[in-house]
């Protein structure tokens, strides 16, 4: 009956009102969504145990994190931990390669491992119905993983060929040039590995690095979805994990970086038929007092396609297809980069464009529309990330393999509001200014060189 | 009591099918607009999704690559919304979007926090309604398209094969074997005319499929749909291309020597089966025990066991569709990148053995009952997207009529038995239909520029 009265109710509703179609219709502003409850536990060994119910899909995806990123290469083996990753799930000391994969393809699930330059994290996802059976192998891939001879010389070749091809793709030798010049001689300058490192890469340094960092106290092991009762999903833990013994982890590197100078590098590219442009430095952590002020100052430059950079560089100048910028966040540093790609007769004026657009974001105050509006963008862009579990369990897993306060996404939202235009401006000048930045250019050298010289001395530098 | 009796009884209902149920409400507004809603409350998120009947299979020869400059030109601004505006103004409602063209769609989608549906809803109705077509505005995007272009094909390995290469060999339709990105030449020579007769004949809203996924009420929703797009006029239906592929055509093979690749690939294609047909589903399956998954008969056999492949991505319809967007006349075919030890014949060869194996010996249960497996929790985990649902919505739409098959498509695809499998690969995937096209490393060209 209700429902029958609502109709009607909709319908004398559209025969009184005509819309205004020469307006944006208004709108309330952008709701709130109430983080899931976080509930977070410690076994005796010291493994973190973070559960999250999430009833919306018949699934479960889970997530175990060591402090094992690449930053805990050895000095002569760039690429050890992402080997190690990679390995896990290529054999045990109870499961062939080939039974881990049918087991899991079975059961309806993934679990891969992956690292990025803090974290090694194996993740997996499977159908609520298996979640014990999922269990059962990831504890079998942590606790036992025995990386057979032949998978690791099978790995090596494969990383070698990946490699070749990834060196083919302009934007690697850009981030390769430009993480080595502003993270310097800290490991985090490292952004790949190499030929020679992936052939000094044995069995006993694989089995070594897991040894060293895959220890209880130095993991956080998420549960996110259809779960059993909580009690039950522990013991379903405990009774897998918990006679894995406590042990003192290596400390990470020391976090020396090198100070942020105006720096030209040129990498050449023959044959390319457009430059790729990287401008940035070195900037901050999510953990600086001046993180959510940058945030909402690199959404207002290059985020999204109401941005600065967009709106200049592509729609006004019609230089690119894209520019935008971006922050690189690590849990001891980050950087902030503009990038864009040009045709090469442009290069200059590519450059000339992003350096402008940086050094108006201290000049003047952000005006008071453009403020609401990106911390919108970035509200709403925050709400629809939450949809999927595992982009929700991702979020919740950064929160804890990051270092940052539990209260870190129940915050995001209010934090970003409250950034005001005079601390946007001050961010700007510490991380934006054209006098400190590094200029990365990939592309022809002999018909970009000599555009590129009125921005200062250019290095020029052969891609490997 | 009975509220919760209820809700258990849904509940049950929900953990017995292959899947989660999605809702839907289709209905026709006046002006032939098809209009489909499906309520999810469980997040304050709302995906609109606007697909157009039209692709690049319509272009007409001269004018290659016109469906996506098309598409650019929907950026633009309408009798309402100024230049620039339309990214402004859901951007600046904390939503998403982007549009995209395809051989036999157009589509555009608003992600936004779910109580700003009427403005994805206004900027859609608007520029159906009254697009700004300009000589300002099209040149713009002639060298937005041209920059996107060099960005992501003449700059990149393997791009220019798949998609102005791949084609010519996959089709002898011009219709279906025309680059879908276009020649600058034609790119240049598109008028300010032939941009307002597409968009008369092909953005009607008789030819379009409005699907709303999300947190909505739908009497609200409904009222917002007819106030917004109610009195735009319908057009005649326009007339579709022939397609049609000559029987018996030839396969055909190539080498396409690529100056940015360090690494050999190959294409493997096939004619594929009519949509929905009961191969067609056979070769959903058949493609899960090929290439689906860590246990794939190619990661098993070829990866590991001969050593011989990188990296390896199969699809019907690839490079541009997937099973649910597929439409024939189509492919079914593979992209190899493989070590340069082995040659791209061997490889050839290798992944015609894997298949001749099914031929020859069918499939044993456990390995059919894990492909299934597999396709069903790939379903699932992609429902969670809101847009993702919305897409499917509206392709089943535009493609069978029937939206509904988001609930059974799935079923269709687990019906399938080992000796429809095997009939599938014996009459579709062998040699004398194969067509293969090699990409070898060539060395880096005298720089040239592509005008």
């Amino acid at each position: 009956m209700r429902a029958c009265l609502s109709f009607l109710f909709a319908g004398t509703m559209l025969m009184a009102q005509t819309i205004d179609r020469t307006k944006p219709p208004e709108t309330p502003p952008i709701p709130s969504f109430r983080m899931p409850p976080v509930h977070e536990t410690r076994l005796p060994n010291g493994l973190t145990v973070v559960l999250v119910e999430d009833a919306r899909f018949p699934l479960v995806s889970v997530r175990l994190s060591f402090q094992a990123g690449s930053k805990f290469d050895p000095h002569d083996l760039p690429g050890l931990s992402s080997m190690v990753a990679g390995l896990l799930t290529q054999g045990t000391t109870t499961r062939s390669f080939r039974q881990l994969a049918e087991e899991l393809t079975s059961i309806g699930a993934s679990l891969n491992g992956h690292t990025n330059p803090d974290v090694l994290t194996i993740s997996g996802g499977v159908l609520a119905e298996n979640t014990t059976k999922l269990l059962d192998l990831l504890a079998d891939v942590t606790l036992n993983a025995n990386f057979p001879e032949n998978e690791v010389a099978l790995r090596r070749q494969n990383a070698k060929q990946n490699l070749l091809a990834q060196r083919s793709q302009p934007a690697f030798l850009a981030n390769e040039k430009f993480d080595a010049l502003v993270y310097g001689s800290h490991p985090y300058g490292v952004f790949s590995t190499t030929t020679e490192a992936l052939d000094r890469m044995d069995r006993d340094s694989i089995v070594r690095f897991r040894d060293a960092f895959f220890v209880p106290n130095n993991a956080v092991l998420l549960l996110l979805g259809q779960l059993p009762p909580r009690e039950e999903t522990l013991q379903l833990v405990r009774d897998r994990f918990s006679l894995w013994k406590e042990k003192t982890v290596p400390a990470a590197p020391p976090k020396d970086f090198p100070a942020s100078k105006r720096q030209l590098v040129l990498v050449d590219r023959p044959g390319s038929v457009q430059a790729d442009i990287h401008i940035g430095r070195l900037a901050l952590t999510r953990t600086d007092p001046d993180y959510y002020p940058l945030v909402v100052g690199n959404a207002i430059l290059g985020g999204g396609a109401s941005s600065r950079l967009f709106l200049d560089v592509r729609e006004k100048k019609g230089l690119a297809y894209d520019a935008h910028s971006e922050l690189d966040r690590r849990r001891d540093a980050g950087v902030v980069t503009a990038v864009t790609q040009v045709r090469n007769e442009e290069v200059g004026a590519g450059v000339e464009a992003v350096l402008d657009n940086m050094s108006q974001m201290a000049k003047a105050p952000v005006a008071a529309g453009e403020l609401t509006d990106v911390k919108n963008f970035i509200s709403g862009g925050f709400l629809i990330s939450l949809e999927t579990q595992a982009s929700l369990a991702d979020q919740i897993d950064l929160v804890q393999t990051m270092g940052l306060p539990k209260d870190y996404l129940q915050m995001f939202t209010a934090h970003v509001r409250s950034v005001e235009p005079d601390q946007i401006q001050a961010v700007a000048r510490k991380y934006l200014d054209p006098a400190q930045a590094t200029i990365v250019v990939v592309g022809d050298a002999a018909h970009i060189q000599q555009s590129l010289e009125k921005f200062g001395p250019v290095q020029v530098d052969k891609a490997k | 009591m009975k509220c919760i009796f209820l809700l258990l009884i849904l509940f049950c209902a929900v953990l017995q099918a292959a899947q989660p149920m999605i809702p839907i409400e289709k209905y026709t507004l006046k002006n032939g607009m098809r209009v489909i809603l499906s309520r999810d409350n469980a997040i304050p998120v709302v995906s609109v999704y606007m697909i157009y009947d039209v692709g690049a299979r319509v272009e007409e020869k001269g004018r290659t690559g016109f469906a996506h400059l098309f598409e650019h030109m929907m950026f633009e601004g309408s009798a309402n919304v100024p230049k620039g505006m339309h990214f402004k103004l859901v951007e600046s409602n904390g939503g998403t979007l982007n549009g995209s063209t395809h051989p036999d769609y157009t589509d555009y989608f608003e992600v936004l926090p779910s109580n700003k549906l009427a403005v994805a809803l206004w900027l859609e109705s608007d520029r159906m309604r009254s697009l700004a077509i300009t000589k300002e505005n099209l040149d713009n995007q002639k060298e937005a398209v041209k920059q996107e272009r060099r960005l992501s094909f003449d700059n990149r390995p393997y791009s220019t094969a798949i998609v102005d290469r791949w084609p010519e060999l996959a089709f002898h339709n011009w219709q279906n074997s025309h680059s879908l990105i276009g020649s600058f030449e034609d790119l240049n020579s598109s008028s300010v005319e032939d941009v307002a007769k597409f968009f008369k004949t092909y953005y009607a809203p008789d030819n379009a499929v409005l699907v709303i996924v999300g947190d909505i009420q739908i009497p609200e929703a409904k009222k917002l749909v007819e106030q917004y797009f109610g009195d735009i006029p319908a057009q005649p239906k326009p007339a579709k291309p022939d397609l049609s592929e000559p029987a018996n055509a030839a396969p055909r093979t190539d080498v396409y020597h690529d100056a940015h690749a360090r690494v050999p690939g190959v294409i493997i294609g096939y004619p594929a089966p009519p949509r929905r047909s009961r191969d067609y589903f056979a070769l959903g399956l058949l493609d899960v025990l090929l290439t689906g998954g860590p246990s794939s008969r190619f990661q098993l056999n070829l990866v590991k066991g001969k050593e011989s492949l990188i990296q390896y991505q199969a699809e019907i319809g690839w490079p541009f569709a997937s099973s649910s967007d597929y439409k024939d006349p189509g492919d079914y075919a593979m992209f190899l990148l493989f070590k340069p030890n082995f040659t791209p014949e061997q490889i050839v060869e290798q992944a015609q053995d894997e298949i001749a194996k099914i031929q020859k010996d069918g499939v044993d249960a456990k390995e059919l009952e894990r492909a299934r497996t597999l396709l069903r929790s790939e379903q699932i985990n992609a429902l969670q997207s809101s847009l993702h649902r919305a897409q499917l919505l509206g392709r089943y739409e535009i493609f069978d009529g029937k939206p509904e098959l988001i609930n059974t498509a799935l079923d269709d695809f687990l019906a399938v038995t080992a000796s429809d499998i095997q009939n599938a690969a014996r009459k579709y995937l062998t040699p004398e239909h194969r067509s293969v096209l090699q990409i070898l490393p060539a060395p880096a060209p005298a720089a040239k520029e592509n005008h």
